[in-house]
């Protein structure tokens, strides 16, 4: 199960994370920390990274250096006005689906 | 491209790589020994764009220091499939591959070949449509 689990969060990862954002501005260890702790345990924190850069290219999250007391300056991300309407379209792909999956359940019983 | 912009670009460039052999040393053995696999996996990547590539390691450097300054375990950084999580990084760079111009001229070819003109829906290096 745990396979199935990490092939569906591949696909909404993204909304995952933004919709983390959209409560409030975090960086790429808080946020994985965050998954694990909600049984997201096999997420690797690299695959947050790969993640956050992504959506920093696109322009959905803006990015501000702050200096940690250890180590180097971490980045924060936080959710932009583009970022917001990228999630309202996640949120409203994501009914979608759900719906089409349980006609599909509904269906084959 | 005139003689001194070529010049400080190459010098630039080296500058970049410098620090960054500067960085990796100063990272705990085994992270970097990490770090020097990961580079490794990236030389596969067919990234040949020298900015793309400073980039590239620019970024990986960053998880790597980040990771040994939380002492989160090498294995929590790169997950159980580490091929899997330098492909994803990857993708970022991918407009500097080697492959860029070949992607993008297929792109356009099946989309005259399908008769359309506007490419709003199509796929591209930003993102796809949702829907």
């Amino acid at each position: 199960m745990a396979r199935l689990v990490t092939e569906m969060l591949k696909g909404t990862l993204e909304g995952i994370v933004l919709a983390i954002l959209s409560d409030r501005p975090a960086y790429g260890y808080e946020i994985t920390a965050w998954l694990r702790e909600k049984g997201f345990s096999d997420i690797a924190e690299g695959t947050v990274y790969a993640l956050l850069i992504r959506i920093e290219q696109r322009g959905l999250v803006d990015v501000e250096k702050v200096p940690s007391g250890k180590g180097p300056p971490r980045k924060v991300y936080s959710l932009n006005p583009q970022g917001q309407a990228y999630l309202q379209e996640f949120w409203t792909t994501w009914d979608l689906l759900a719906q089409r999956l349980e006609q599909l359940r509904e269906g084959v019983r | 491209m005139d003689v001194s912009r070529l010049i400080s670009k190459v010098v630039g460039d080296k500058r970049e790589w410098r620090q960054y052999k500067a960085r990796k040393q100063r990272l705990p053995e085994n992270y970097r020994a990490a770090l020097d696999a990961a580079e490794r996996y990236a030389n596969y990547s067919g990234l040949s764009d020298g900015d793309a590539i400073m980039r590239m390691l620019g970024d990986l450097i960053d998880l790597f220091e980040q990771g040994a300054a939380n002492s989160t375990p090498i294995r929590e950084l790169v997950g159980e499939d580490p091929a899997e999580f330098m492909d994803e990084f990857l993708q970022n760079y991918k407009q500097g591959d080697w492959k860029a111009p070949a992607r993008n001229r297929l792109t356009e070819a099946i989309r005259q070949a399908a008769g359309e003109d506007s490419d709003e829906n199509a796929p591209n290096e930003q993102g796809r449509p949702m829907s």
